[in-house]
């Protein structure tokens, strides 16, 4: 009987998910400008006395105004990458340069989870956000383009017909 | 020194009495109607400013390398429809100093469409941050392209006895090189295109420009796709004044082409 509840015990915990990492970022705010681009820095660290399974880390960004839409992959083309196995008390840096592409209120945060082994989730934990704000920047606008836009064609005509004129008057 | 003063004669003949301004004022008409198209666009985010700096710019070079084609087209089937090869060909100037002062002359376009373009990138890229980086893409593959095409430019013209036909062959060429640049980017894209792209040197210089403006490539990244301008002008570079002796001559009669 004893035997029998020592192997259902091994199986139990055998079944159960491998240790969760912990993950952090380096920082909690960062304000930028639109088009800056920064790296974001999160740490995962194995607290538990077992090896972590390989890890799959993926950042996320979402819009905290509701006027504001974002396409995470205008941000990063790099919003996931995978983790060996941590041994116990082991840490990983993982690096996120990401581009801020338009002005607003924004937060990211990093999802941790095992990779490759499916069925012995859900271990997932996820940052803290980062919560980024983007300043916008001097707008486009037709009337700031509207000097060059006219003054560089009148300058060259001008030039162009003062030239005939001067032919002509040679001629 | 021959060649400078080929090329200053050339410099004058065009941008004194020819129609070098009259381009380079079309020119900017175009960019200008480009220009205020996109800043009146209010709803432009920052990767579709990108994008419209690098169409600009893609524009600018495109247009540019069209008209210096044209001018370079001209240099000899020009010369000896005008009855005026005869007289420099009597000079004591050799052929390659011909060719090569036609070269710089044509070339003189080109950088005068680059300077042109400049304020009009200045305008579109100043909020985002691109101005130097695309002025400067804009001038080395813009440059190398030019060049290339202006000697593809010379070696049709010399091949042809009439003009028009030096005009018709080297704008055709350009239109069928710069075509697949305008493709949609959804349209499925085999390793056939990628081929066909490299080895085409107006489309193949133009992705290396889109590549750094807005995929944020390294500079070093893709300097494969500027193979194939650089071997343009060598080989071009070398039919056009290793044969400049045959190809800078008069016609006996109506030619062929």
């Amino acid at each position: 009987m004893r035997t029998l509840l020592l192997l259902a015990g091994l199986l139990l915990l055998s079944a159960l998910p491998a240790a969760a990492a912990d993950v952090t970022f380096d920082r909690p705010s960062a304000a930028v400008s639109v088009g800056d681009r920064i790296t974001l820095t999160s740490q995962v660290v194995n607290p538990a006395a077992e090896p972590t399974d390989a890890l799959v880390a993926h950042l996320d960004v979402v819009s905290l105004d509701p006027d504001v839409t974002v396409d995470p992959e205008d941000w990063s083309s790099d919003r996931t990458q995978y983790l060996d196995p941590l041994e116990p008390g082991a840490s990983r840096t993982v690096s996120w340069p990401v581009q801020a592409v338009v002005a607003g209120s924004f937060d990211a945060y990093v999802v941790v989870a095992p990779a490759g082994t499916p069925g012995r989730g859900p271990v997932v934990v996820t940052t803290a956000p980062v919560h980024v704000q983007v300043a916008g920047r001097r707008e486009l606008g037709a009337g700031g383009a509207l000097p060059v836009v006219l003054a560089m064609p009148v300058l060259l005509g001008l030039g162009a017909a003062a030239m005939r004129y001067r032919l002509r008057g040679i001629r | 020194m021959s060649t400078r003063v080929v090329a200053a004669q050339e410099g004058r003949d065009l941008w004194i009495a020819g129609r070098a301004l009259l381009l380079v004022f079309a020119f900017s008409v175009l960019l200008s109607a480009i220009t205020y198209f996109t800043a009146i666009d209010q709803t432009l985010n920052f990767l579709e400013q990108k994008e419209a700096v690098d169409f600009t710019l893609q524009i600018a070079v495109g247009v540019g390398v069209l008209v210096t084609l044209v001018v370079s087209a001209d240099g000899i089937s020009g010369e000896r429809e005008r009855g005026t090869l005869e007289a420099l060909l009597l000079t004591p100037v050799a052929r390659r100093s011909i060719m090569l002062g036609k070269l710089v002359a044509a070339l003189s376009v080109w950088l005068a469409a680059f300077l042109v373009t400049i304020p009009y990138i200045w305008v579109l890229g100043n909020g985002v941050s691109l101005v130097t980086k695309a002025l400067v893409l804009g001038l080395a593959v813009g440059t190398l392209v030019a060049t290339g095409l202006a000697l593809f430019g010379l070696l049709v013209s010399a091949r042809c006895a009439s003009n028009k036909a030096s005009l018709a062959i080297s704008f055709f060429v350009l239109l069928a090189l710069f075509a697949p640049t305008q493709l949609p980017g959804g349209l499925p894209r085999g390793w056939f295109f990628d081929v066909l792209q490299r080895v085409n040197p107006v489309a193949s210089g133009l992705q290396y420009t889109h590549l750094i403006l807005v995929t944020g490539h390294s500079w070093t990244r893709d300097l494969s796709y500027l193979i194939s301008p650089v071997v343009l002008i060598l080989v071009a570079g070398a039919l056009a004044l290793g044969a400049s002796t045959r190809l800078v001559r008069l016609f006996p009669g109506v030619n062929s082409v």
